[in-house]
């Protein structure tokens, strides 16, 4: 073997899978607007989802009922948090996204106020920029709360949030790093409540760093969801929100407004009207604690609910 | 922390698809690495002053944190694999680029002061005389540089492309050690197999250096230089 | 662009942003902890493993090869599976560094060893030095300076690759990174990035004139 033929072989060799990446993978540089080709070429839609597993169970669940609905979707999980997600869904990176009104609405408007599920879907659709839109909201719902163990609470008598104010100063907070800005976190807690604590650790919410914290003793007030299966397990107590701190968080499809045809609007609909809290929490155990696949877990659900 | 074996089975596609993708990102981040690094270092190898500069800079590209580096590059090229490729391809590129010069600074100057004797234009030269016998050395460096980009793709994971890195994560989330190691073994695996691929490739292209061993070769050189 | 830089000035030159718990000079010195610590245990575990590997000439498919694997290793599955199965501590950490610097460390060592002129070792032999001795006084002098290579390699390695210690909860530089990235605050991920970047290259400058200083007087085998 001559090496000059070899190494002409080599060249074209490796153009060709330069040349298809090129062609598949390296989308237009702009970040915004003109919209990337991941999905939309082919006339099907981009379901995102965040870096938890509930928001993936969701996100095949969004894939499985548009499918049966004649629409193609492709799902691309565990994108990262909503602070990464939300500004690829403005440029078209991707085009479907299970939101939280609560925390979507403040994420968009630091400064509103509304807790009510329908009056936020309302704010929402005014905040939100140009091309996105959100579908009705589910039955389902997952809040943000904040957790702290059996003894803690015993021993300094804690049952809402504003008992915490009790022992300001001497309690650590664990919560993604998101949280120390946000409303719904240690700035409305401040706000609201009048509490500060000791030390704000970031770890991650409702996720392995927190809950393993928590446990073992190194944070004493964690940021944990509603529907996550470990606070029963461990006997957690969740501090009640009197004052309404905690928007309500009802599952909304957060949507790019041309992708929400009306077939695309009656299958996630259908969703939404089927799929409860309860639903939620079973689905979450089955992927946490059975170690099952989200989009197995999906799969069979919407089987059994006859939305396949 | 236990293994479940029956998990591997029943993945089997997953696996698949996923160290597709994780190609899909290392292989053309090592690519475009080189597209740009042979160029580069042929700059810096020829041009006295550029040199100390294009050595310096990728240095310092190197100690950047990749995942920073992406997340820096997501306003610029958005949440798709561009992102994950262009990063990769940034610690690539330093690899190549010191491995290239390095090349290029071992061939003994009588080999392109023959050439020239015969009359061959300075870019023939390189093309026939310098790059060839530079090629060991770049190829050590695209070894390399293979290796640290399917071992870097699984940070991508973070923005969401990160090939088998998604199984680190899935099991970061639940609590499950089986895809991690699913995913470490597939990442050492595939980084194995490239590797070997290389080495192969290496062999095919320098026939002139079958016969010697490593090690006298190595002599040889440290001899002559 | 230009704005994102006058931001980042002013991030890293305030004087609030050094100080408190989470300032800036904290984390760079938890970051070097990590890294020092790491870098150190891993020449503890490397420097007998390749000076032997060298010295005997067995073992030396694995000591070239290393290298290879230890760049294979996924830093983020390493840290992930520790903790998995340890739970919340530093383990996950230092074991990931570890095992990122020590082949490092090994493959140089070696090559440091086998770039020793088997003539010199010879005429050790001839001389009347047993072999321990030819170890001690000829071989490892001579292949220090590529043994120092590697430990700079691996110093450089480990201080970019310590910003892990944020992803399971812990502080250094890579807190800016992970901490940014959550709060959509690029100014904290390129000040930890730069950060970082001016951290391994200070060591790397640290370590080369350690070098110098040390090889004083020698010819070329010193860089």
């Amino acid at each position: 073997m001559n090496r000059r033929t070899v190494l002409t072989t080599l060249l074209a060799g490796a153009s060709a899978p330069l040349l298809a990446a090129c062609s598949s993978g390296i989308t237009s540089l702009k970040g915004d607007g003109v919209g990337g080709d991941s999905g939309s070429s082919s006339g099907g839609l981009t379901i995102g989802t965040a870096n938890f597993t509930e928001n993936q169970i969701l996100g095949y669940l969004y894939a499985g009922v548009l499918n049966a609905a004649g629409v193609k979707t492709t799902v691309k999980p565990n994108l990262g948090s909503r602070e990464i997600v939300v500004p690829a869904l403005r440029s078209g990176d991707i085009d479907l996204l299970p939101e939280y009104q609560g925390s979507l609405l403040l994420y968009l408007d630091k400064k509103a106020t509304e807790t009510e599920a329908g009056a936020m879907q309302n704010a929402l659709a005014t905040v939100l920029p140009n091309g996105l839109e959100v579908l009705p909201y589910a039955a389902a719902e997952d809040r943000d709360t904040f957790a702290v163990t059996r003894e803690t609470a015993d021993h300094y008598g804690l049952k809402t949030l504003a008992d915490l104010r009790k022992v300001n100063g001497k309690l650590v907070f664990g919560a993604a790093a998101e949280m120390k800005k946000r409303v719904v976190g240690l700035v409305g807690l401040k706000e609201q409540y009048g509490v500060e604590f000791k030390e704000f650790k970031a770890l991650d919410s409702s996720g392995p760093l927190v809950k393993g914290a928590l446990k073992k003793g190194d944070i004493d007030v964690a940021n944990v969801f509603t529907t996550d299966v470990d606070t029963a397990e461990n006997g957690w107590v969740l501090l009640q929100d009197p004052k309404h701190l905690i928007p309500a968080q009802h599952i909304v499809p957060l949507i790019a407004a041309r992708k929400a045809d009306s077939k695309v609007r009656k299958a996630l609909a259908r969703l939404g009207n089927t799929l409860t809290t309860a639903h939620l929490t079973e689905l979450n155990r089955l992927v946490d604690k059975e170690k099952q696949d989200p989009d197995r877990v999906a799969a069979a659900w919407l089987k059994k609910q006859k939305l396949d | 922390m236990t293994i479940e074996w029956g998990w591997f089975p029943d993945h089997a596609d997953e696996m698949a698809r996923l160290t597709a993708d994780h190609l899909a990102t290392a292989v053309p981040a090592v690519l475009l690495g080189l597209l740009i690094a042979l160029p580069l270092a042929v700059l810096a190898h020829r041009v006295r002053p550029l040199r100390g500069f294009v050595l310096g800079a990728s240095n310092i590209l190197y100690t950047i944190p990749s995942l920073a580096f992406f997340v820096l590059l997501l306003p610029v090229t958005g949440l798709t694999r561009t992102t994950a490729i262009v990063g990769l391809t940034a610690y690539t590129l330093v690899v190549l680029v010191r491995n290239t010069v390095e090349g290029l600074d071992a061939v003994p100057a009588k080999a392109r002061e023959a050439s020239q004797a015969m009359g061959t234009r300075p870019l023939r030269t390189l093309l026939t005389v310098e790059l060839p016998l530079a090629l060991p050395v770049i190829m050590a460096g695209v070894r390399v540089a293979t290796v640290m980009s399917i071992s870097l793709v699984s940070v991508a994971s973070y923005i969401g492309y990160g090939g088998l890195g998604q199984l680190f994560t899935d099991g970061f989330q639940r609590n499950y050690p089986t895809p991690v190691i699913a995913g470490v073994a597939l990442t050492l695996l595939l980084a194995l197999v490239a590797d070997a691929l290389l080495v192969t490739v290496q062999w095919l292209c320098t026939p002139w250096r079958r016969g010697t061993t490593s090690r006298q070769r190595t002599f040889k050189w440290r001899k002559a230089a | 662009m230009l704005e994102l830089l006058k931001n980042l000035a002013a991030w890293l030159t305030s004087p609030a942003q050094w100080s408190g718990p989470e300032g800036i000079a904290t984390r760079v010195l938890e970051h070097l902890e990590y890294s020092l610590l790491a870098t150190l245990a891993a020449a503890v575990i490397a420097l007998p493993v390749g000076l032997l590997i060298g010295h005997t000439g067995r073992g030396a498919f694995l000591a070239v090869n290393l290298s290879s694997f230890g760049r294979a290793l996924p830093t983020v599955g390493l840290v992930t599976l520790v903790f998995l199965a340890g739970g919340l501590s530093v383990w996950p950490v230092y074991v990931s560094l570890v095992a990122l610097a020590v082949p490092v460390i090994i493959t140089n060592t070696y090559a440091g060893m086998a770039a020793v002129d088997p003539e010199v070792k010879d005429a050790a032999k001839g001389v009347g030095l047993r072999g321990r001795q030819v170890l001690w006084q000829v071989e490892l002098p001579l292949a220090l300076p590529l043994i120092m290579t590697g430990v700079r390699l691996a110093t450089v390695q480990v201080v970019a690759t310590a910003t892990i210690a944020a992803y399971v909860s812990f502080g250094g530089l890579g807190r800016y990174v992970f901490d940014g990235l959550a709060q959509r605050d690029l100014v904290q991920v390129l000040g930890g990035a730069v950060l970082v970047a001016v951290l391994a290259v200070a060591a790397d400058l640290a370590l080369g004139g350690l070098t110098q200083l040390l090889f004083r007087g020698r010819p070329a085998a010193a860089r």
